[in-house]
């Protein structure tokens, strides 16, 4: 066995000297670590794969859930501060777009947006659209549409319709090209000719939706002049929603109030639940983690220990071999997390996560798929690494401390 | 009679909301007796007298929509000659014996109560036993539209403000003439006429002309001041110079004195105040005496957009905390703030030349 001398051991260099180069990192003592690695191959393997399965799959649920919290979250802004529904006989009724009028009277509303939309459920692909009435010069209740309207003029677009790109793909896929076959509710076709595709911000609220002029939507639903769907609100003081929405609730008795924050609980506690599951996997890695750190920690083997004390009898001081074993652990460590995280982010962005995915995409009820949106968040990262590098560091120094404190011939005997 | 149904008014749309067996719209062809092009509307408020021909009234040479237009145009009834159009025959009768029909479920023209009229008292009791109400004279219904009429134009005006203007804006800058010379027109029929009846506007359609016509006519003829509502712009490193906290973080309460090209900023109007007051208190800011303030922005409560801190109303010892605890809560309107007086228990509602001192100091006991 070949032990290579550290520098700072070396008699011809002044204390100064010494101690400046202490601050450094030791290249020998790092040389000495990684080839005290290699000499245990086998071992050193197994445990860097572990450790960055553990580490890959910790930043996964992470990741994941950092991305979805993300996707909620934005479709939760772009959600209407408040939403009036009609209620008759406890079910979802059309609302009088007079209703708007009134509302606008009340102190703190900037906006009282009637809007005319519906689901349309296409039987063939099993799956819902959501047809939503775009008015070209009225003010849109969302950052998204004003965009679409900026590229499209509904007010020219006559009977012809812009598609979310999921609609796109289920119309051709049943030879829908260029237009397609709405049936009314009569029985008789409206055809409506596809003018365009638009990308929505997210996935999720865009990829099934449908935008026509308002004419064409009543048209489609059969919904009379004068009524809308419900009617959304905006607020620009937010600290006077609730204000606003029991006024409202006041006017009408008859109408369900929704304000952002109802629906943001609501997502919030699917989403809960959902993590609920995520909780218990998240568990059982960590479990998995520390059984391993105890394993390591509750004590070197007799060989281990041996090595130490030959150290020491040629010369090592306590903190060299502590330093020696800290760069062994650190570089093992480092690298599985290293890898963990490369890992983790491939398989989750590049790969979107094809079995963790699935315990949460249930929660939309929308058949159409979603990307997992990029989120780099450094937390994460952070988090994952000090729930791995240091504790592993701490597990491997804590026994080398206490076998190189022994007396180097009670060790070596 | 419903409350509800009061409220469930139309104001400038073109339908009838309501009324599927009675409309408003002429059934026949209906008698228009203004000259020219501008015939078909109404010379006040330029809508369509075909759609509201039922409730449409005449005056000398004018016709108008509704009472309530007749009303803003003639100051009395002394001694016009004024006629009406009866809803059951749609003949054109003398208004003053004809018997009015008002509070019932037909929505109003431009008004909340509808007033519709009838030549004989028979069509009327018949008609206000379908759809509730009371019959009234002439004389009455006048009267009546008049004293609502404030309330009718406040209540207009919001949506006007809000919905209309905006709307009009945008479909004038897309789709009309950019030079139309406003000063050729007389009333707002003439104005209306001429969009659709030249081509000044491409392809108008429902009530886009009207919300283009009432752009044109009510903002940009009177050359009011489109209120462009910005808000309150703060740098990262402004500090309230009264209590140190940066204002960036509480854009809702930002305030700002102007001396000149110099400003500061507030986080609320209450320190505002006291270094309106008194800025040698807070620091040394000689330079910063009341007669070299150029201009004082507030953030409006409800709006959030940056208004003229000296022409607001301020509500005091609501239950509304800014970030400095009590604060006194601007507003641009009266009414506005009336209605957050009454929202959150206020004190009271000064304006700014009113504000003392001492009382301010009071919010922070």
């Amino acid at each position: 066995m070949k032990i290579k001398i550290p520098l700072l051991l070396k008699p011809s260099v002044p204390i100064f000297a010494r101690s400046l180069l202490q601050t450094k990192i030791n290249l020998y003592l790092i040389e000495f670590a990684i080839n005290s690695l290699l000499r245990a191959k086998s071992k050193n393997i197994f445990i860097l794969v572990v450790f960055t399965l553990l580490t890959s799959l910790l930043t996964s649920v992470f990741l994941i859930t950092s991305s979805i919290k993300y996707e909620l979250q934005s479709t939760v802004n772009a959600l209407p501060q408040i939403t009036v529904q009609k209620i008759k006989a406890g079910r979802h009724y059309d609302i009088e777009t007079s209703v708007a009028d009134e509302i606008l009277t009340i102190a703190g509303v900037s906006e009282a947006v009637p809007r005319v939309w519906g689901y349309y459920y296409f039987a063939n692909a099993g799956v819902n659209f959501s047809v939503v009435g775009i008015e070209q010069y009225a003010s849109q209740y969302k950052e998204s549409l004003a965009k679409v309207v900026e590229k499209f003029d509904f007010d020219e677009l006559g009977s012809s319709m812009v598609v979310g790109q999921g609609v796109k793909e289920v119309m051709s896929a049943n030879y829908y090209g260029d237009y397609f076959n709405f049936i009314k509710p009569d029985g008789s076709l409206q055809k409506v000719a596809l003018a365009g595709v638009f990308d929505g911000e997210t996935e999720l609220e865009s990829n099934d939706m449908i935008l026509m002029p308002t004419e064409l939507v009543r048209e489609v639903f059969d919904m009379r002049e004068g009524k809308a769907t419900d009617i959304v609100v905006k607020v620009p003081n937010v600290d006077e929603i609730t204000t606003v929405a029991s006024k409202i609730k006041l006017l009408y008795p008859d109408t369900r109030v929704i304000t952002s924050s109802d629906l943001q609980i609501s997502y919030q506690n699917i989403f809960n639940y959902k993590s609920g599951l995520f909780l218990a996997l998240f568990i059982i890695s960590l479990f998995t983690f520390f059984m391993i750190i105890y394993d390591k920690a509750s004590g070197l083997s007799s060989e281990e220990k041996r090595e130490i004390g030959i150290l020491k009898a040629i010369g090592w001081r306590v903190d060299d071999v502590l330093k020696e074993k800290f760069y062994e652990a650190f570089i093992l460590s480092f690298l599985a997390y290293l890898f963990g995280v490369l890992l983790a982010f491939g398989f989750v962005y590049i790969f979107q996560a094809p079995l963790l995915r699935e315990i949460f995409v249930g929660y939309s009820q929308l058949k159409t798929s979603f990307e997992l949106p990029f989120v780099f968040d450094i937390q994460v990262l952070f988090l994952v690494f000090f729930l791995s590098v240091p504790i592993y560091v701490g597990a491997t120094i804590i026994p080398a401390w206490r076998a190189s404190t022994l007396e180097v011939d009670e060790v070596i005997r | 009679m419903k409350k509800t149904l009061l409220f469930m008014i139309i104001l400038l749309s073109i339908q009838s909301y309501a009324s599927e067996m009675f409309t408003k719209r002429a059934s026949g062809k209906p008698i228009f007796i203004q000259e020219g092009e501008k015939k078909y509307w109404c010379p006040i408020c330029g809508m369509s007298l075909k759609k509201f021909y039922k409730t449409s009234h005449v005056t000398e040479k004018k016709q108008f929509c509704s009472i309530r237009c007749l009303a803003v145009s003639v100051g009395s009834i002394s001694s016009n000659n004024i006629k009406v159009v009866d809803a059951k025959t749609e003949n054109l009768i003398d208004a003053k014996s004809a018997f009015y029909v008002v509070e019932s479920d037909i929505s109003g023209t431009m008004s909340e109560v509808s007033k519709i009229a009838f030549a004989k008292e028979e069509d009327a009791k018949a008609f206000s036993e379908e759809y509730d109400g009371e019959v009234i004279s002439f004389q009455k219904a006048f009267e009546m539209a008049k004293k609502s009429l404030l309330s009718d134009i406040a209540m207009l005006q919001k949506k006007k403000e809000k919905m209309i203007y905006p709307m009009g804006k945008k479909i004038f800058s897309k789709k009309c003439q950019q030079d139309i010379n406003l000063s050729n027109f007389y009333s707002i029929n003439e104005l209306k006429a001429s969009l659709i009846n030249d081509k000044l506007c491409k392809n108008l359609k429902g009530m886009q002309s009207q919300a283009v016509t009432l752009y044109l006519w009510e903002v940009k003829r009177a050359n009011l001041l489109e209120k462009i509502g910005e808000s309150i712009t703060l740098s990262k490193d402004e500090k309230c110079p009264v209590c140190g906290m940066f204002t960036y973080k509480y854009p809702k309460w930002a305030t700002q004195i102007f001396y000149g090209g110099r400003h500061f900023s507030f986080d609320g109007v209450k320190d505002m105040i006291k270094f309106y007051f008194d800025a040698t208190k807070w620091g040394k800011y000689e330079g910063a005496t009341r007669d070299k303030i150029s201009k004082i922005l507030v953030t409006d409560y409800y709006s959030q957009k940056a208004i003229d801190g000296t022409q607001a109303y301020y509500v005091i010892g609501s239950d509304v905390l800014g970030p400095m605890g009590n604060e006194l809560i601007p507003f641009t309107q009266e009414s506005d703030a009336k209605s957050f007086f009454d929202d959150h228990h206020g004190k009271t509602i000064v304006r700014f030349d009113k504000i003392v001192e001492k009382e301010v100091y009071r919010l922070d006991e």
